[in-house]
């Protein structure tokens, strides 16, 4: 039932987003481009957050893994 | 008649207030969405460094907007005090979105802002973070409804001229809001915030970083502003591009100033990268040209052309000519509204109307006025080209440096090597005044090359001010910049206090730079491995 509840929810935003498109498109999309724009660069700089803490993960492993090569 | 000096001080009062509103504007308009990408990752992660970082530069954010509502609004009342005939004349369409802006800005934003600030405790994550984003698009909310009534005044789309009521009307609302100049403008002006915002939080965290202070929260202030940076000034700069592509054909005269084009050219003209213009000899001294350049940046083709002021003014004289009818109709209809001639002629002359306006200021009774005057009136329409050109020219150096800067950040703090590159971070700290002051370059080029127009080509600017004494303008003009002052001393000293003091909680869990440093070569030899 929860999957379905969020199908149709993002059925319905996808439809928003079309008629915006389509709506804005004749007399220029920027609108729409600032909407969709900003919902890019948000996700892209909170991906960019995450990796850096899986960058430092990954490098604490490897250097943990070299200490250990060390010493064996 | 108005006393230009009047009108000129009213000018001076607008711009000077305007012009220190807009430091604080952008800020807010970036770091709003900047809170919102972290207190995502915080959300999504439920790393406390996250929320430790959205605390922090919600603070930050608090005291700037704070300081930005209190000098902002004192512009809405300027309409009223310095530009009344202004308001009489184009209130019905400018009111309407002020009017949605209040609303926006102080039931939307001021509410979001208390329970994002009184909520962290209060609030579950999930509803936290929908706070958020709820005041980052108020506030962005807000700048387009200041920006489509900008837009009307440099395209006048959406409303006609009454010559019953003697006042514009709106016509289209849809038309008003979403004319293609509004639409480019608030999407140019609202992407030049974030990278305002990305460059403020990176210069920053570049600070901490070089003083080995909160690193841990400032190596992902940095990697997080600069990402939202690099995409933030791509977009900027092609919105400039939209916004000067639409802008010049709407505004031809403005465009003329930005390029410093006295003289119309054939296809393909040149672009010159540096001049001196000349407003007295109506040239360019000393200039350097990029040849085919200007056609393909304006016109987006090699054929395409734009005209100089040469031709411009031509236009301006036939247009004067074509307006005093419609004046002479006016002036006929305000004694007799009901008179059918005179209403005809109006309409048959309405789109000069502006132009009229603009020599009556040389000759009260239009009808009267010498080909010398109309002469004059037809030179008005060139606005002060040197400021123009140089603001514009400015900005744009500006916005490149800030794409190459952060290409490079991107590239160090993808590396996970930035603080080994100490003198980046210095150029980091550095950086932060340069889109403040690009930002209000851009709004001079905006403005400046707007006149002699409060409402281009319908509302000179010299009939739209109030009739105030010289005293009480020069009075309220140091008052205002006196106050404003204040204003920008205060947000610097508690900007400074709390970024010195830095986040509540302390440095715990913070690595040291030599730490950071073997984790970056160990970074440098897995990218090396991988690749």
């Amino acid at each position: 039932m929860k999957t379905f509840l969020l199908f149709v929810l993002f059925m319905l935003i996808a439809l928003v987003v079309i008629v915006l498109a389509v709506v804005l498109g004749d007399s220029g999309a920027w609108y729409f481009a600032w909407l969709v724009g900003t919902g890019m660069i948000v996700l892209v700089t909170a991906a960019g957050g995450a990796m850096l803490d899986a960058q430092d993960e990954h490098a604490a492993m490897e250097a943990d893994a070299g200490a250990r090569t060390r010493r064996a | 008649m108005h006393d230009i000096t009047v009108v000129d001080l009213s000018r001076w009062q607008f711009a000077t207030t305007a012009l220190y509103h807009f430091l604080f504007v952008p800020l807010t308009l970036g770091l709003s969405f900047l809170l919102a990408a972290m207190e995502t990752v915080y959300v999504t992660t439920g790393k406390q460094i996250y929320r430790d970082m959205a605390q922090f530069w919600g603070k930050l954010f608090l005291i700037n907007f704070a300081l930005g509502v209190a000098t902002g609004l004192t512009m809405e009342f300027e309409f009223g005090t310095n530009w009344s005939f202004y308001s009489s004349f184009v209130g019905d369409i400018f009111g309407a979105p002020l009017a949605i802006e209040g609303l926006m800005a102080f039931f939307l934003e001021a509410t979001f802002i208390g329970m994002m600030v009184f909520g962290w405790e209060r609030l579950k994550r999930g509803q936290h973070l929908a706070v958020t984003y709820m005041v980052a698009l108020g506030s962005n909310l807000s700048a387009l409804w200041i920006l489509v009534a900008n837009s009307f005044m440099q395209t006048p789309e959406g409303a006609s001229f009454n010559p019953v009521t003697m006042r514009m009307e709106l016509g289209s609302l849809s038309q008003l809001i979403f004319s293609h100049d509004a639409q480019a403008k608030f999407v140019h002006t609202s992407i030049a915030g974030y990278v305002t915002g990305a460059i403020f939080v990176a210069g920053v965290s570049a600070w901490y970083l070089l003083r080995n202070r909160h690193v841990e929260l400032a190596r992902r202030s940095f990697r997080m502003a600069v990402l939202f940076g690099v995409l933030s000034t791509a977009g900027v700069i092609t919105l400039g591009d939209a916004l000067g592509f639409v802008g010049g054909q709407a505004q031809p005269t403005k465009l003329a100033a930005m390029e410093g084009l006295w003289k119309s050219e054939s296809a393909p003209m040149p672009f010159n990268l540096v001049a001196f213009p000349s407003q007295k000899d109506q040239a360019n001294h000393g200039q350097v040209q990029v040849p085919y350049a200007l056609s393909l940046l304006v016109t987006h083709s090699m054929d395409g052309t734009v005209p100089g002021f040469d031709k411009l003014e031509q236009q301006a004289v036939e247009r004067i000519r074509g307006g005093i009818p419609a004046v002479e109709a006016l002036q006929t209809l305000s004694s007799k509204p009901g008179d059918v001639d005179a209403l005809a002629q109006f309409r048959a002359h309405e789109k000069d109307l502006g132009f009229g306006f603009l020599v009556q200021r040389y000759s009260q009774d239009v009808s009267k006025a010498t080909d010398a005057e109309i002469s004059t009136a037809a030179r008005d329409t060139i606005p002060q080209v040197a400021p123009i050109f140089w603001s514009f020219r400015v900005m744009v150096a500006m916005g490149l440096a800030m794409l190459a800067f952060f290409v490079l950040a991107v590239i160090f703090s993808l590396r996970n090597d930035v603080v080994r590159h100490r003198w980046f971070l210095k150029i980091a700290v550095w950086m932060i005044p340069v889109p403040f002051l690009a930002c209000e370059m851009g709004w001079l080029v905006a403005e400046l090359g707007r006149q002699p127009w409060t409402v281009y080509e319908l509302l000179p600017t010299w009939m739209s001010a109030s009739t105030h004494s010289v005293g009480y303008m020069i009075f309220s003009l140091v008052g205002f910049v006196g106050l404003y002052t204040v204003f920008i001393i205060a947000e610097m000293y508690l900007m400074l206090r709390a970024i010195r003091t830095g986040p509540e909680r302390p440095d715990d869990g913070d690595r040291d730079s030599d730490s950071l440093l073997n984790d970056s070569v160990n970074g440098g030899r897995l990218a090396g491995a991988e690749g």
